[in-house]
């Protein structure tokens, strides 16, 4: 070549690897834990010890219309939440976890364009596998801008509900961003939903195929049968994730806002709100619209939507 | 044309219809040709028509079947007997060499169209016949060869275990046809000589430097082998879509060689960071 080798050219093989492997570690570990902490909405519920806190003297849970089912999965969740929140370095998780995912994208569409799809001449399953790895790249990185916007940045232009994220009140804020209202289904919450189940699908396929792909890149699996093995343990990390992502999103669609808001104010010291949230649902079931306001989260619930 | 062909068939004798997409360059003059041939089946006992001799037919009196006068369509062909891969073109969308594509299976049945295209990884030369050399100069990239060069007689060479040679058999069996390029996503044609240092291998050529640096002479310049598939269009440009393994006539385990030499690169490239050599 007569030109000077371009910065991309001189380092090629660093980045190609270094993109594998910031695909696995620290996004893929941490969609591992991202996807198990959300799917506790619903396997919460076999946490014993979660609706501890909630017990009243006789044992019983009964927040609002909450039980003990539905005290053990929010309780679980806003744990886990509360948990994360009070990692120590938070800041630099969430730096170094941007730094490599916008490292990944950015690389991950400059190399994906490096090719040409043909899976209308050549219809083999390993064709299609690399046109979706491709594919579900591209529609995960949209999905994380959105979902990072709307639940981390506070853009509430692109929530139907227009309701900013709240750390004490996870379960149901994010109940209501992707139902997009507090109670029933509006139009706009379809579409996040669908959006969600769209994403997560896409982005645990991009993960599980990409662990298959990443052992042949490194040189961890070369026989054909150690391909076909590692496969399968991916197929089944895939599947698991999938079970996991699915159960929270179906989880949080399920969820009874106010219940869940009154065992969120319940376990975050916020008794009023609970009282409040209460009396709303029991005593005024046609007020159109009552406003409560809350140190920073402005929030509205409607009356009659149980 | 065709009527009378068909009018004096016999039995076992059939018509298959060949359509051609010609050119008289790369991109130039682009155009369809349909010919009218007639088979007889191999069972006759007077030999398989495959898609060479059906070309060497039409050569004989090139004349579409609407009676148009043309000139003898343009092949590159050599050994006749699948060893050489110059024949390797596109045989009802799918790569392959035309001389092991027989009539009796590809076309059985009385009126059945075979199209055959040139390969689109290469630039076409004339019609079917495309020009390989980038396939060659990458060869030539990755010094896939034994270097036996010396200013004097070096001897016989170290002993092969059976083992290594039956991995070494097949992939010996490669003959740079380039199927196996026209079927990957990754590997695009790319007529600027200037790119073609940079652009991928492919293939093919991953599992020829796996071929020679298993080789016990090989070996001593496993290094330079290692270092060229570390470069931008090396190894690390494979997408994983496995056609490859899948088009190879010969059916070496590509897939295998590009993980051995994914695994030969990254333990070459880690040695290199802390001994910087």
């Amino acid at each position: 070549m007569t030109t000077t080798p371009t910065f991309m050219d001189r380092h090629h093989f660093l980045l190609r690897r270094l993109h594998s492997l910031t695909g696995i570690v620290p996004i893929g570990m941490f969609l591992i834990a991202h996807l198990t902490t959300n799917s506790t909405i619903v396997w919460g519920a076999i946490n014993t010890r979660a609706a501890d806190p909630l017990r009243a003297a006789d044992g019983v849970v009964q927040v609002g219309q909450a039980g003990e089912r539905l005290a053990r999965q929010v309780g679980t969740f806003q744990h886990e939440v509360a948990y994360i929140n009070d990692m120590p370095f938070l800041v630099l998780i969430e730096i170094t976890l941007w730094l490599s995912i916008a490292f990944h994208a950015v690389f991950g569409v400059m190399y994906a364009r490096s090719g040409r799809s043909n899976t209308r001449r050549y219809a083999y399953q390993g064709n299609w596998r690399y046109t979706a790895q491709r594919w579900t790249g591209y529609i995960g990185l949209l999905f994380i801008i959105y979902h990072i916007g709307t639940l981390r940045w506070g853009w509430t232009f692109l929530q139907p509900n227009n309701e900013p994220w709240s750390h004490a009140h996870a379960s149901s804020t994010l109940a209501a961003a992707l139902r997009g209202h507090e109670g029933a289904w509006s139009i706009g919450g379809v579409f996040v939903a669908i959006l969600y189940f769209t994403g997560v699908t896409s982005l645990i396929y991009h993960f599980a195929n990409g662990v298959w792909t990443a052992a042949i890149t490194w040189g961890l699996t070369v026989s054909e049968k150690a391909q076909k093995r590692w496969g399968y343990v991916c197929a089944g990390l895939g599947f698991a994730l999938m079970g996991a992502g699915w159960s929270a999103l179906a989880g949080f669609l399920a969820l009874d806002y106010d219940a869940a808001r009154s065992i969120e104010a319940a376990l975050h010291g916020t008794p009023q709100e609970s009282i409040m949230v209460q009396q709303d649902a029991t005593e005024t079931p046609h007020t159109p619209t009552m406003h409560i306001t809350q140190a920073n989260t402005p929030l509205t619930t409607e009356g009659g939507d149980n | 044309m065709s009527n009378t062909t068909t009018s004096i068939a016999q039995a076992g004798t059939r018509t298959v219809r060949f359509r051609i997409k010609r050119a008289d360059g790369h991109k130039k003059n682009v155009r369809w040709e349909e010919y009218d041939v007639p088979v007889t089946s191999g069972s006759e006992g007077s030999g398989s028509a495959n898609v060479i001799s059906c070309l060497q037919h039409i050569a004989a009196n090139p004349v579409t079947r609407h009676g148009e006068r043309t000139t003898p369509i343009t092949y590159d062909v050599g050994c006749l007997e699948e060893v050489c891969g110059s024949c390797t073109m596109l045989i009802n969308g799918h790569v392959r060499q035309a001389c092991s594509c027989l009539i009796d299976t590809c076309a059985p049945r009385d009126g059945d169209v075979i199209t055959l295209e040139p390969m689109t990884k290469f630039p076409v030369i004339r019609d079917l016949w495309v020009d390989r050399a980038r396939l060659f100069e990458t060869l030539k990239r990755t010094s896939a060869w034994v270097p036996i060069d010396g200013t004097y007689h070096l001897g016989a060479g170290p002993m092969e275990t059976p083992d290594e040679q039956q991995v070494r058999y097949k992939l010996s069996e490669c003959m740079s046809c380039g199927c196996c390029l026209e079927a990957c996503p990754q590997y695009l044609i790319e007529e600027d000589v200037e790119n073609w240092d940079s652009a991928f291998v492919g293939a093919a050529v991953i599992s020829q430097a796996r071929y020679f640096n298993m080789h016990e002479t090989g070996a001593s310049t496993k290094k330079l082998r290692l270092d060229a598939l570390s470069e931008a269009g090396g190894v690390s440009d494979c997408g994983n879509a496995q056609n490859c393994v899948k088009a190879c006539p010969k059916e070496i385990p590509l897939t295998e060689s590009i993980a051995a030499m994914g695994r030969a690169v990254t333990v070459h490239k880690i040695k290199q960071f802390f001994s910087g050599q």
